[in-house]
């Protein structure tokens, strides 16, 4: 059964568990919220009010248990226990519009913020002055980045943009990363090398990015309601196949991937589709949470006998309003994460939305 | 006090590297000459005579003219209204189904749903001979009683396509392939 977390009435841009799934981090309007498991529901706990803009995205480091912010101030903050409580430093990403993404690298030592000013920044800490630096991946960025992947190996970059490209960029930096083994998407790889891209082929917006388990392989959705996943076969080499699958469903936002041969998306159909299939093949293979077989509204969490006289009293009915939609989510869901399981074989994976819920859900439908 | 509205300024313009034309987000397309237009229309139009618009629909389909000139996309436009005006309302569901289980299905009716916009496009324009060209002044909620009377116009008023025809297809295209078709026809930037 899925776990359902009505938090708040506001729009959730991103989450992020921590390492243990005790503590729940929520982006909400300027500030981000954070939540601790309690029994079966999650209860606040503390609050990250640093930026003053809306902030787009947040991320936990699995390890160090740092947190890392990034909002429309343009600004990325990181965010480190302390026993006063949380304490931010500001990273100087140099970007003259907002930051739309921020996801920390598999090692911890790197993260990288996606903006709108076209570029970048990939950002480490400079021990010498104590504070955090970027460096800029400009080229051929056209249009804002909406979402950034790491590869396990923490060189490789993966973003989605709105120029319609998916790209794999080198984040290689000399004196902090070691030189990672050569791979199927490149060899020698300067910093801002770029190692794969890819358009789509009806030129819609690439919303998300993803990189499978072992790297292999890299899966992106765009706004033409369709999956993509391109398994490269040597550097600088044509891949061995670019495979796409168009869906009868409104366009997915966001995806990650369960198992080598198994990856959710979900968007603006408010419920998660899990696709199968390898290098031969992918397809739609079902649908978590479908509204087509669930019978009760998905707001049935929420209803009250006050919802239901007042119902009775405003609209002269007394069944149940049919404005809610069948789904758990009641509008877009906006980030999809693993919840449970090692990477290669997630059993549980993580939903925010638009409707201000956090939704963990079994991969099996 | 300075009177600049410093929100109006376009600071991307004072930015050399902020050049953003848009073919860089257009797929390739090759430039496909009228000529063979034409000569894919006569195809399509002797199918239709013998009888068989599957095959019709499907030659217009798979052969869509994204490197034409608007000449020449106007001309395929006529060819594909033709071929949807010749298929009785009855076969419009199988028909449709099986094209979208064949292997470039969703493709095929992608572009089916593209040329249903654009034949709607064109009978708004058709109609309203005052309006300017690309401007529809039949926009929704005019009760003009003429207007009304515009929309039940039947097939065969010369411009190769009534408006409930077209409305019939989308309906049964939305059945078969989903919203899906119709996000993809807004996103598509290869435009016929």
């Amino acid at each position: 059964m899925s776990e359902v977390h009505p938090l708040f009435h506001q729009p959730i841009a991103d989450h992020s568990f921590s390492a243990d799934r005790s503590l729940l981090a929520v982006s909400r309007d300027t500030k981000v919220e954070l939540y601790k498991r309690s029994g079966s529901g999650f209860t606040l706990q503390d609050e990250l009010a640093g930026h003053d803009k809306t902030v787009t995205s947040v991320d936990i480091a699995p390890n160090t248990k740092k947190i890392v912010t990034c909002s429309q101030d343009r600004n990325a903050l990181v965010w480190e226990p302390s026993p006063t409580g949380w304490k931010p430093t500001l990273v100087l990403l140099r970007i003259n519009r907002a930051a739309t993404h921020v996801r920390w690298s598999p090692d911890e030592t790197k993260f990288a913020v996606g903006s709108g000013a076209r570029v970048i920044a990939v950002c480490y800490f400079e021990g010498e002055n104590d504070w955090w630096v970027s460096k800029h991946i400009k080229k051929p960025l056209r249009s804002t980045v909406f979402s950034l992947a790491w590869h396990p190996n923490s060189v490789l970059l993966a973003a989605g943009s709105a120029d319609a490209h998916a790209r794999v960029f080198s984040s290689f930096i000399k004196g902090v990363d070691q030189r990672p083994e050569p791979t199927a998407w490149g060899e020698r790889i300067p910093f801002n090398t770029v190692c794969g891209e890819y358009i789509n082929s009806s030129g819609g917006w690439v919303h998300s990015v993803a990189f499978s388990p072992s790297g292999n392989a890299l899966a992106f959705v765009a706004h033409d309601s369709s999956v993509t996943v391109v398994y490269p076969s040597a550097p600088e080499q044509p891949p061995h196949a670019v495979l796409s699958v168009t869906t009868q469903m409104l366009p997915f936002v966001t995806l990650c991937w369960t198992r080598e041969d198994q990856l959710v998306a979900a968007g603006h159909d408010c419920h998660p589709v899990v696709f199968e299939g390898s290098m031969e093949g992918w397809r739609l293979a079902y649908s978590v949470d479908d509204p087509r077989k669930s019978a009760s509204s998905g707001a049935s969490h929420e209803s009250s006998a006050l919802n239901m006289f007042r119902q009775m009293d405003l609209k002269g009915k007394s069944s149940a309003d049919d404005t809610n939609l069948k789904t758990i989510h009641q509008n877009s869901i906006t980030i999809l994460r693993p919840y449970e399981g090692r990477p290669g074989n997630i059993t549980k994976f993580s939903s925010s939305g638009v409707d201000g819920r956090i939704v963990i859900f079994p991969v099996k439908g | 006090m300075a009177t600049i509205n410093y929100r109006l300024i376009d600071v991307d313009a004072l930015d050399p590297e902020s050049a953003f034309p848009a073919e860089l987000l257009t797929p390739p397309c090759d430039p496909i000459p009228t000529s063979e237009i034409q000569s894919l229309a006569t195809h399509c139009r002797q199918l239709l005579q013998r009888g068989d618009q599957e095959a019709a629909l499907v030659a217009a389909l798979e052969n869509v003219p994204y490197g034409g000139d608007e000449h020449g996309k106007e001309l395929h436009l006529g060819t594909v209204l033709e071929i949807l005006c010749s298929i009785k309302a009855v076969e419009m569901s199988p028909l449709l189904g099986r094209l979208y289980a064949s292997p470039s299905g969703t493709e095929l009716l992608d572009v089916l749903t593209k040329y249903l916009y654009k034949g709607m496009a064109r009978h708004n324009n058709s109609t309203s001979s005052t309006s300017t060209p690309g401007v529809s002044v039949h926009a929704t909620g005019v009760s003009s009683a003429s207007g009304a009377r515009e929309y039940g116009v039947a097939p065969g008023r010369g411009d190769g396509g009534g408006m409930s025809v077209l409305l019939s297809w989308h309906e049964k295209i939305v059945e078969v392939a989903g919203t899906g078709a119709i996000v993809r026809v807004m996103t598509d930037r290869r435009t016929v």
